[in-house]
């Protein structure tokens, strides 16, 4: 495996849409997720090759003290040449020096957590900065040579999502991730009885595509828009099912299987309390023919679409006679290109992947 | 066997919600027929949609020993009647087999449409009637100006009414006493040939079809050989007995005048109809107990399994209700859009809901059902007359003479306010009013209107435009002609059999709007705009568009979000499997009652 998810739970406050797995620091409790960590890393570290991509996740990484960055980013893992190393961070947790610390470690990559640049919006969402931290951090992090990504979602009661998305062009990020606010059953924002606005949603994302496309920002998945060069590696290798390593509290990896009849293997680790008491990942084997089902549903989302053909040979499945009939029928609807052995979506099938991968599922059940 | 001096039958009768299933309750307790441990609350209910519902579905007959004031003990056979309009035949039938009855009418609300309505089919049996003036302990209870109301609308006096309370118990122990006294023992020759009314049955998985009766001549014992009148078909009886709280008790023998059940190894219900009469083989009685109609459905709808491996599963399940429900008839069914079902017959729209949630509850299946019928006749011009079951059948405009609908007599009961409305209302049914009678401040609107315009909304709509307080009851009284067309609904160019309604001309545009709406409301977008046209013939009356599907979920999705994302797409695909697919469109179950829900709405 040459990608590797490390997820970092701390945040300094809990967002009213967030159901991921995130904790306020107490008192030890980064020691304490440190020492587990770097435990978890050395028992991974002998057999590994180097790493291609490796990716901070959270909660929010660059939330943590400097001297637990150090550790955080120093676990010992091998690195290929070249290797794109990604931190999600917040606004309000950048500044020079850190962003030199950061770079000094090995991150080459920001994924920012901007959201919006309208004061109004950011308080409705409960964030804990404001556009000018936005502005500075993100032009702070393009300064010190990083390659910045930033988040926005669209969609938002009270947004101008056009102010936005020209926001993002003029400060010349090379790569967006843009996407509508779900509300997660039980979350705050639930609780308060915020609805999601599909015809909102989808002005919003018509409009994404025409200021970033404008800004040469291909829409390369379906909430990621990214200048040819600058897609997220890391994200590219779940999109295509790959495999990769997890560590940390709730990390989940998806592993070659090593076992007869099986494609894979994802382990998905405790939360924060019982990953330190050293529960075990929880395993769910994957047998070939949900592997394809996984491998469709994530392929589908890309502008690169699915390698039915690499499918076949790596499970050893007929899936081409099965699927066609399907896929032609959705191309007829203008959704699906059928190109040799490859399904493609199209621009407007970006916005429909579930009704492109249930017929497809039906058609392999 | 009894002494019949110290029998009474009776019966309980009331409009819907005026309490009889508590008084019946309070009656049981205070005769000791049930200990107060085992008291369970509407003991005679004892379906659980009956109790769920608070309606008595089924008949149901108990027998209570009673010690009066006069030292004597008395044999009480009470007979409890299913309480809803549609089962109309059901309780004239129960009525037949006892000599009195309670007529239950609520402190507060008065008089009803039902309580007229039961009160005369006491009449016509010539029964004692005894009005009781339940639900005394509401603090809204005027129970001398309901007890003057009964003597004024039906001529009982008010000194004979007696007021209760099913909740309290009061007045229980002059109801007894007057059940006692005023009601006269049966009569009947416990010699003669024998003759014994079914007003009830229920079916046994070892003992098949139990009739319940009441023996009117002759007696009838274990080992006798007896003949079902209708069907000519004989049985031996194995067992006899009568009704005790909470199950039965084998006796030796029924007499004239008795209430009780036999078992005589009879398979099916057809044998045992309700108002059929049962005598001897070997002995007949001269002449059946007047009245029997064979259980005659008066409202159609197709019921289909959402998954079609589970036909045979609905056929079976079918079948098992059919043993205990005479009135159920079905038959095989085959739609282009739904796949195959079953075509069912109904009493009415109660009975068609109830045997639904009996299908999905106790036999766990997943239905859909289409929008209820009526029976429609048709005169082809070749002189022939066809029964139209489903709206997709009725024939050819070219091939039709005439097109005959169902009618009822209706009868609403309401205070004067109302009047007006309710008059307006059955004008835009195109009903004819035949009467108009005041009793007090009360009016009586009789009427005579298609059945097919009271069948869905009407009691919801008289409800509302009467807060609450006009009633009504109805009867069907025949065909009459009538000027109706089938309106068929198209869905993206095809035609949908499972939809295809007929309507009053007139009518049929405004009905057609509605259900198109209505349809391109429940029917979710599509990958493609979907038409929905109603049409009558070839010409388009009606037509809206589902539009196209734009975007499903726009979220991020990562490598730890795969299982969840997983498990959403699998929900969406369970969702999708209640989906029925017409053509390349997937409609919803609820599509198929649009027409009813259509007209909920003006």
């Amino acid at each position: 495996m040459t990608s590797l998810y490390v997820h970092v739970p701390f945040c300094p406050t809990i967002c009213p849409y967030c159901d991921f797995h995130a904790v306020r620091r107490t008192r030890g409790a980064v020691a304490a997720y440190l020492e587990r960590l770097e435990a978890e890393a050395r028992a991974l570290a002998p057999a590994r090759t180097p790493l291609r991509t490796l990716y901070y996740g959270g909660g929010t990484p660059s939330y943590l003290r400097e001297d637990e960055l150090v550790r955080l980013l120093s676990l010992g893992l091998p690195l290929e040449a070249g290797a794109e190393v990604t931190l999600e961070a917040n606004p309000g947790t950048l500044n020079r020096s850190r962003l030199a610390l950061l770079r000094s470690l090995g991150v080459n990559r920001l994924s920012i957590g901007v959201q919006s640049f309208q004061d109004p919006v950011l308080r409705g969402l409960g964030r804990a900065h404001r556009a000018r931290g936005a502005y500075r951090a993100i032009e702070e992090a393009l300064d010190a040579g990083f390659r910045v990504s930033i988040d926005l979602i669209l969609g938002l009661p009270g947004q101008d999502p056009e102010r936005d998305l020209k926001e993002a062009v003029r400060l010349g990020v090379g790569h967006v991730s843009a996407y509508t606010l779900i509300v997660e059953p039980g979350t705050p924002f639930a609780l308060a009885g915020l609805r999601e606005n599909p015809d909102r949603e989808a002005r919003a994302f018509a409009l994404a595509e025409a200021i970033l496309g404008e800004a040469g920002l291909v829409r390369y998945e379906v909430a990621n828009f990214a200048r040819p060069g600058e897609e997220a590696r890391h994200n590219q290798v779940y999109w295509r099912m790959g495999f990769w390593a997890g560590l940390g509290p709730s990390a989940a990896s998806h592993e070659p299987a090593g076992a007869p009849g099986l494609y894979a293997v994802r382990r998905t680790r405790p939360p924060l309390h019982r990953w330190l008491a050293g529960e075990p990942p929880a395993e769910e084997p994957i047998p070939p023919r949900e592997h394809v089902r996984e491998a469709l549903m994530m392929g589908l989302r890309t502008r690169e679409g699915v390698d039915v053909a690499g499918l076949e040979a790596a499970t050893g499945l007929k899936l081409w006679e099965r699927l066609r009939p399907a896929a032609e029928r959705l191309a007829e609807a203008g959704l699906l290109e059928v190109g040799k052995g490859r399904l493609v979506p199209t621009a407007g099938g970006l916005d429909l992947v579930h009704s492109l991968v249930l017929p497809l599922w039906e058609a392999l059940s | 066997m009894t002494d019949r001096e110290r029998i009474r039958n009776f019966s309980i009768i009331a409009h819907v919600d005026h309490g009889k299933s508590t008084l019946a309750d309070r009656i049981l307790e205070a005769t000791r027929a049930v200990s107060e441990r085992e008291m369970r609350e509407q003991y005679l209910d004892q379906l659980e949609l009956e109790r769920e519902r608070g309606i008595t579905i089924k008949a149901a007959a108990v027998r209570l020993n009673y010690r009066a004031k006069d030292g004597v003990t008395y044999v009480l056979n009470l007979i409890d009647t299913p309480g809803h309009v549609d089962f109309h035949y059901e309780v004239s039938r129960a009525l037949a087999a006892v000599e009195g009855v309670l007529l239950v009418v609520d402190a507060s609300q008065g008089i009803e449409a039902q309580t007229i309505a039961n009160f005369f089919l006491a009449l016509e049996h010539d029964h004692a009637i005894i009005p009781v003036v339940n639900k005394i302990d509401l603090p809204s209870a005027r129970p001398e100006e309901v007890a003057l109301e009964i003597e004024e609308t039906f001529g009982i006096p008010a000194s004979e009414a007696i007021f209760a309370s099913g909740k309290t118990g009061e007045g229980v122990d002059a109801i007894l006493e007057a059940i006692v006294h005023r009601i006269p023992p049966p009569q009947g020759d416990p010699e003669a040939p024998l003759k014994a009314l079914i007003f009830d049955s229920v079916y046994d998985k070892y003992q098949g079809v139990v009739p319940y009766l009441r023996v009117f001549e002759g007696t009838v014992r274990p080992g006798d050989a007896i003949r079902i009148w209708s069907t000519g078909k004989t049985f031996e009886v194995t067992r006899v007995g009568v009704f005790r709280p909470g199950g039965i008790e084998a006796t030796e023998g029924l007499s004239a005048g008795e209430v009780g059940w036999l078992m005589a190894g009879i398979r099916e219900i057809g044998d045992a109809q309700v108002g059929d009469t049962i005598t001897h083989a070997h002995r007949p009685t001269d002449a059946p107990y007047p009245g029997f109609k064979p259980a005659k459905p008066v409202v159609f709808a197709g019921l289909f399994p959402v998954d079609s491996q589970e036909y045979n599963r609905l056929r079976d399940a079918l079948e098992k209700l059919k043993l205990n429900d005479a009135a159920l008839v079905f038959e095989p069914e085959s739609s282009d859009a739904l796949g195959f079902g079953f075509r069912v017959g109904f009493l009415g729209l109660l009975h068609a809901e109830i045997v639904q949630e009996r299908l999905e509850r106790e036999f766990g299946l997943e239905l859909i059902a289409t929008a209820p019928s009526v029976v429609y006749r048709v005169r082809t011009v070749d002189g022939e007359e066809v029964e139209i079951h489903n709206p997709s059948e009725l024939p050819d405009p070219t091939r039709i003479a005439e097109v005959l609908e169902p009618y009822v007599r209706l009868s609403v009961f309401t205070p004067e306010a109302y009047v007006g409305p309710i008059m307006q209302l059955l004008q835009e049914r195109r009903g004819r009013m035949i009467n108009m009678l005041y009793h007090g401040k009360r009016v009586e609107l009789v009427y005579e209107v298609p059945f097919a315009e009271i069948l869905y909304d009407f009691h919801d709509r008289l409800k509302s435009i009467s807060r609450g307080y006009a009633s009504m009851d109805y009867e069907q009284i025949g065909y009459r002609p009538g000027d109706l067309v089938k309106v068929d609904i198209l869905v993206h160019g095809q035609r949908v059999d499972a939809l295809a309604f007929i309507a009053h001309r007139e009518k049929a545009y405004r009905i057609a709007r509605q259900v198109v709406d209505k349809l391109a409301e429940v029917i979710p977008r599509q990958l493609f705009p979907v038409a929905v046209q109603a049409a009558i013939g070839s010409k388009i009356i009606a037509r809206a568009t589902v539009k196209a599907l734009r975007k499903d979920v726009l979220a991020k999705c990562y490598g730890g979000d795969v299982t969840r994302k997983k498990k959403l797409l699998e929900r969406q695909k369970e969702g999708k499997k209640r989906l029925k697919a017409i053509g390349q469109v997937e409609v919803p179950q609820e599509a198929f009652l649009a027409v009813l829900r259509a007209g909920r709405e003006d």
